[in-house]
């Protein structure tokens, strides 16, 4: 190690303890990557992926204030680390520098059963916080496929959004109050009653920034009674276009399912069939209400004479059910999208008079665009609002180029392909994965006019710079 | 796990990072990867149940096989090859007594708590099960196993196996849920070992909470009553089916329930009792520890649990942190209606 490396990782050590600080190359290794498709590919091409310089793990906001005191010194950048399940690169670090991992930040510091809350810090497991709510007859309505791996903070900082989102809300929906390390530092806390009109909602920066204006630290959140009931079924349609519209009326009618997930017609083809095992033509839509068990049936009920009405297939309960119990193999192993394939999610979400033409035209773009490369683009249409819905649209690629840098290249073309398709349709470049290094480049696209605000707020709290660069667009 | 590097995240892509030629097995690696406790919890957790525990003791095999493993390693297999175990001085002698039924008596069961087999052939006498003890003093084959020592783990099942027909046992009983894992689903998924098709390998705890519930086995509640709760031991999630089994035990001697603990079904993590006590015994205490502290947060005084290996290790730290920690199948015993 040279000198330099030294003297900082010292210093490092000052404030977190020897043994919370790391410079070893299997750890430089192993926190080089996330679930983001091209370091994987990188890797799995047998190329030396850009690996951090530190790797330090503090037990407190108060450790993490003085670790980012000394990046701001020596202009270090310094990017969190919740669970390194993200799927955007947003934990790579694309400067070297400093990893902070949240994970030994794993307290639930308390849980209060009359105003329904828990209030954790920001480096606990999905899985353990739901546990221990469990136990109390509670949840945290938040169940995303990563909750096994991912942190409550890294739920937060990319405005993550899981299976039962239509009924609960994304992960910003559930959120409280927070604890924030500002780029500086300085620790802020929230007030933890966000519906006021005590000045403007400031606290909602964080959520989405990704870790480029501080890091969170704590949170307190909304959870829920755990439900008496949870009712499923699922329903073919014969066109994408009715199971579309059935959504809208059960949304709009505001009958309050806790998931509806509607598969387009080559979705239900390949990944129902292989997954589920049913062999179905059409759009397969799993539709569920949960709580209290009349209402939840009566809920349900409405919402059929709603499907009934557009001729659509009752299959029952038994394929509702499978989907629930089932419903996160779709991103496992052995099921999931695997290397040395070529894959991307570019879920987007948009208002209901868009959703329909930007689905088309994105998948129109992507198929004739990479036509010569036999790309299949899949969908389905899985959170849903009151005026509009989120498209979590996939394309795959089984034989890609081989060469690193040329899939690297081809990556890119069908990632703007897509995102121009989206943008030009009046969707988001994404509506929970979040943004990270792989959609930093569509930012300004994104926001115009309203783009140099941020980039305002990011000076202002961040003048050095050192806050996950490169990512959410800064940096650009 | 606060370090990346050794979750199943980490780990899987050093395995990978090997494969693909980007690492070389150096001391820090092998470090890493002998750091995985090997109770099962990595697949338990895993969405999609995948089988990293096994991966991880291939790619061991691989490090052994390069003669990289560390020191801890090779004393543990010369151990094993001497004694059968790390914890004996020399070879315990085979059983030879013929017995249609027998009782697996591990080296954990033999050296470090006696008490759990000596209770648990009374308990089999008194629902008319009368066994003899078989492997006494021997390890499993899961020790080796785990660390990379397939031969070594081979010859062990060759020698019970051995044992098992110069008996003529017909039926042969477990103590624990990870010797219930070694023979049930180790031997064949990592080293291709069949489990003998004319010898029936059963569950005591179920088996005995099966002898409660049709009357054959009859235990008197215990009067007095101090804050019990019950540890579920290292490997209770390779063998989810025991979980009501034990309970069932322990509500038949308690006058109260008992207390639940945090980290139970498929979250109850393993103590020091695997070979992590002999590659990684920092980790070891710090997981032992872990679970005495969700006892004593939840107001437990007396800790029950079945296995051997667990109690050991949990009775190493107990007395410090003011508990007790008693066998289940003593305790049974202490209660069988004369």
């Amino acid at each position: 190690m040279d000198i330099q490396t030294e003297m900082i990782r010292s210093e490092l050590a000052e404030v977190v303890g020897d043994a919370h600080v790391s410079t070893a190359e299997m750890d430089r290794l192993v926190y080089a990557t996330d679930w983001f498709w091209l370091p994987q590919m990188w890797l799995d091409r047998g190329e030396a992926p850009r690996k951090p310089d530190y790797i330090v793990r503090p037990g407190s906001a108060e450790e993490i204030s003085a670790v980012l005191k000394i990046a701001n010194a020596y202009r270090i950048p310094v990017i969190p680390w919740g669970g390194g399940s993200g799927s955007q690169g947003g934990a790579l670090s694309v400067f070297g520098g400093i990893i902070v991992d949240t994970k030994r930040l794993n307290r639930i510091i308390e849980i209060d059963e009359r105003s329904l809350t828990v209030t954790a810090q920001a480096g606990i497991n999905g899985a353990q916080l739901e546990w221990a709510l469990n136990e109390r007859g509670l949840m945290l309505p938040h169940y995303p496929a990563s909750a096994n791996c991912a942190t409550l903070g890294g739920y937060l900082a990319p405005r993550g959004t899981g299976t039962i989102s239509t009924k609960y809300g994304k992960a910003e929906d559930l959120v409280l109050g927070m604890q924030v390390v500002l780029p500086d530092g300085h620790i802020l806390r929230t007030p933890i009653v966000p519906q006021h009109a005590a000045g403007p909602d400031f606290f909602r920066l964080f959520l989405g920034a990704e870790g480029t204006f501080g890091i969170i630290t704590e949170a307190t959140m909304q959870v829920d009674h755990l439900p008496k009931a949870r009712l499923l079924r699922a329903i073919l349609f014969d066109d994408l276009k009715d199971g579309i519209e059935a959504g809208r009326q059960i949304m709009t009618r505001r009958l309050d399912p806790f998931v509806i997930r509607l598969y387009d017609p080559r979705s239900t083809a390949s990944r129902v069939k292989k997954i589920l095992g049913y062999e179905l033509e059409g759009a397969y839509m799993v539709l569920g209400f949960d709580g209290d068990p009349d209402l939840a049936a009566l809920q349900e009920q409405k919402a059929m004479d709603i499907i009934n009405s557009f001729g659509a297939k009752d299959l029952g309960r038994e394929p509702g059910e499978g989907w629930w119990e089932h419903r996160y193999d779709f991103y496992y192993p052995p099921q999931s999208l695997k290397l040395p394939w070529m894959y991307g999610t570019t879920e987007t979400v948009t208002t209901y008079d868009k959703i329909e033409a930007l689905y088309y035209a994105e998948k129109k773009a992507v198929e004739e665009g990479f036509r010569d490369w036999d790309i299949d683009f899949i969908g389905h249409f899985s959170h849903w609002f009151h005026w509009g819905v989120m498209v979590y649209t996939r394309f795959i690629i089984k034989n890609p180029p081989e060469d690193a840098r040329e899939a690297v290249r081809l990556h890119n073309r069908v990632w703007n392909t897509a995102m121009t398709a989206v943008l030009e349709n009046g969707g988001m470049v994404n509506e929970h994965h979040g943004v990270g290094l792989k959609l930093s480049r569509f930012m300004r696209r994104q926001y115009g006019d309203a783009w140099p605000l941020l980039e305002k707020i990011k000076h202002a709290l961040d003048p050095n710079g050192i806050m996950n660069p490169g990512k959410v667009g800064f940096g650009f | 796990m606060a370090d990346e590097a050794v979750t199943p995240h980490g780990i899987a892509l050093i395995v990978a990072s090997q494969r693909r030629g980007l690492i070389d097995w150096n001391a820090e690696a092998i470090r890493i990867l002998y750091a995985e406790p090997d109770g099962g919890n990595c697949r338990a957790h895993c969405v999609t149940d995948q089988p990293l525990p096994a991966a991880i003791a291939a790619v061991r095999a691989d490090i052994v096989a390069r003669g990289l493993a560390p020191p801890e390693v090779a004393e543990v297999h010369e151990k094993l090859q001497q004694a059968a175990s790390p914890y004996g001085a020399s070879l315990p002698q085979r059983s030879t007594l013929k017995s249609d039924a027998a009782l697996f008596v591990s080296d954990e069961a033999h050296y470090l708590w006696p008490s759990a087999a000596e209770s648990a052939l009374r308990l089999l006498e008194a629902v008319g099960m009368k066994s003899a003890p078989v492997g006494q003093g021997r390890s499993s084959g899961f020790l080796a196993c785990s660390l990379g020592l397939a031969e070594t783990a081979r010859a062990q099942a060759a020698e019970l196996f051995e044992e098992l027909r110069a008996t003529g046992t017909r039926k042969m009983f477990v103590l624990s849920a990870g010797d219930l894992f070694t023979f049930r689903q180790m031997f064949d998924e990592r080293l291709g070992v069949s489990w003998p098709t004319d010898i029936e390998l059963v569950d005591l705890a179920s088996f005995l909470a099966a002898s409660l519930d049709d009357g054959r086995l009859t235990v008197t509640p215990s009067l007095t009553y101090r804050p019990y709760a019950y540890v579920d031991p290292t490997h209770a999630v390779r063998a989810p089916e025991r979980f009501a089994a034990v309970r069932a035990l322990v509500g038949a001697v308690l006058p109260d329930p008992c207390i639940e603990l945090f980290w139970r079904r498929e979250r109850a993590h393993p103590v020091g009792s695997t070979a992590l006590q002999f590659t990684r015994p920092d980790i070891a205490e710090r997981l032992t520890r872990a679970r005495l502290e969700d006892a004593r947060s939840r107001g437990a005084e007396v800790l029950l649990c079945e296995d051997p290996g667990t109690l050991y290790q949990l009775q190493r730290f107990a007395g410090e942190m003011g508990l007790q920690v008693c066998g289940l199948y003593e305790t049974l015993a202490e209660h069988l209606t004369s």
